[in-house]
């Protein structure tokens, strides 16, 4: 199948190097203490974070850090056949286990011992890189949380098809077969923090579509440092300040 | 009641600047304290805490179709109470008793963003039951033709799967009364009423809690469920039209 014409144009329109229309939303879920909504192309999630509470299980409790717990599950409808099981499947848990120790990264734990936080993913609609959605959703929710972190993580992924570096792959990419790169980093420190990759790369052409994934991930910080900065004016704004 | 007298005077003697802070900080912690003596206040003057007169629902928005992917969708707000709807539809064999009908699968889910009572890994209670309110209420109403639902009798219906989305509860959950999370807290029972479109009763839930003294209760209940159906039927119209216009 051919993934990239002979333009350079992908399925669904965009170049080799075009991140799909990002759009982010804080704020969208009352109850929760900090919540955000992300939407990459047509993968929209929605992250809500509870905390920092009291721990829930006593035997859980930590005596000299907050506890992070993190639940990642897909709606029924999200994607195109009728999820059977939206959670506790071994791909759910994984991505939960991941996100959790990715987002522990940054969160100064330290801070808050014997508590608990509790970050919780819904996928709404999944169109490819629901892992990455879901990490920078839950990054909006824990600044919106007022959470204290090192600093904010930010991620995306990038394939290789066709013998081109592909960016922010969507759900017809990601199932072409070709390697999918997740990376995972914290934007000002310049660290990685997650990195993912299945199926089969060069080791040099590895680094190349890394590359590619890193700069799409600084392009999501710099949005996403703007949707911040935009709903702290709003919040002084309502303040009265 | 005497010890929030003896705060608020301890808290109003304080002066300068922090005056105002400390007076909405009271406010805050007697309203989480003493719940009841809070919203009784309110009741003296007919008012809830948001300004609401006793008998008004919040604000209430439809929107049609915001799943695109889906075969159906709406997504509701009651306040700050969301509920995303989306049906998706199968092919099924019918039932060996019903050949010429398909069928409907409801369900209610309470993911653990829309409230922090709902613990992650655990499904939570009330989420069960309004699945089986909502199911009942759909299926006695007779809303649903099912043999509409029929494609080739005896060896192909559609099944559709109505899965309803909880992504903010705060109070009112099933859709009918509109109390908030906060204040359904408090109350000592909750009568639940389901209207069709002509005004009749379809369907009444009033599971246990405490005795209601006298039948003009109910009646009064039933006069403000039809008034607020009304509104809703409203509500509704203006969105179809809204979305028949795209």
């Amino acid at each position: 199948m051919e993934f990239v014409n002979l333009q350079g144009i992908r399925l669904d329109g965009r170049r080799p190097k075009e991140l799909r229309q990002l759009c982010a939303e804080i704020g969208v879920v009352s109850k929760a203490d900090g919540s955000a909504a992300f939407e990459m192309g047509n993968t929209r999630v929605i992250a809500a974070v509870f905390g920092p509470r009291a721990v829930q299980n006593r035997s859980q409790k930590i005596a000299n850090r907050a506890l992070v717990r993190c639940e990642y599950s897909m709606a029924k409808f999200s994607t195109g056949d009728r999820v059977r099981r939206p959670k506790g499947d071994r791909r759910s848990m994984e991505i939960s286990l991941v996100i959790r120790q990715t987002m522990e990264a940054c969160i100064m734990t330290q801070l808050m011992p014997n508590s608990q936080i509790d970050i919780c993913l819904q996928v709404l609609q999944a169109d490819g890189g629901t892992r990455s959605a879901c990490i920078n959703a839950a990054t909006l929710a824990l600044a919106d949380a007022g959470i204290p972190m090192c600093d904010i993580v930010v991620s995306c992924s990038a394939g290789y098809l066709n013998t081109t570096p592909l960016l922010d792959l969507n759900y017809i990419e990601d199932s072409g077969g070709g390697p999918d790169v997740t990376v995972g980093i914290l934007a000002k420190m310049n660290k990685v923090t997650l990195l993912q990759m299945d199926n089969k790369l060069p080791f040099d052409t590895f680094e190349k579509v890394m590359q590619l994934a890193i700069d799409g991930c600084e392009a999501i910080s710099k949005y996403i440092r703007e949707v911040l900065l935009e709903n702290t004016k709003q919040l002084e704004y309502r303040r009265g300040l | 009641m005497r010890d929030i007298d003896i705060v608020t005077d301890m808290m109003t003697s304080s002066e300068g600047e922090s005056e105002g802070f400390a007076v909405e900080m009271e406010e805050e912690a007697s309203r989480h304290i003493f719940p009841i003596h809070f919203y009784e206040k309110h009741l003296l003057e007919s008012i809830r805490p948001d300004g609401r007169h006793l008998s008004h629902a919040r604000h209430t928005t439809v929107a049609f179709g915001p799943v695109s992917t889906a075969d159906g969708s709406a997504l509701v707000k009651i306040g700050d109470t969301t509920m995303l709807a989306v049906i998706k539809l199968e092919v099924m064999t019918p039932f060996a008793d019903t050949p010429d009908e398909g069928t409907i699968a409801v369900e209610f889910i309470m993911p653990p963003i829309c409230s922090p009572l709902v613990r992650p890994g655990r499904p939570i209670e009330v989420a069960t039951v309004i699945s089986k309110q909502l199911s009942d209420a759909i299926k006695s109403s007779g809303m649903l033709n099912y043999k509409e639902l029929s494609l080739v009798s005896e060896k192909a219906a559609w099944m559709a799967y109505l899965d309803i989305y909880c992504l903010n509860a705060d109070g009112s959950l099933f859709d009918a009364a509109d109390p908030t999370a906060e204040e359904e807290f408090i109350m000592d029972t909750v009568i639940t009423l389901v209207l069709n479109s002509s005004g009749q009763l379809v369907s009444m839930y009033k599971p246990g809690g405490s005795v209601v003294a006298h039948i003009s209760t109910f009646q009064d209940c039933f006069v403000l469920a039809k008034h607020r159906a009304k509104e809703l039927m409203g509500i509704m119209n203006d969105a179809m039209q809204l979305m028949e216009e795209d």
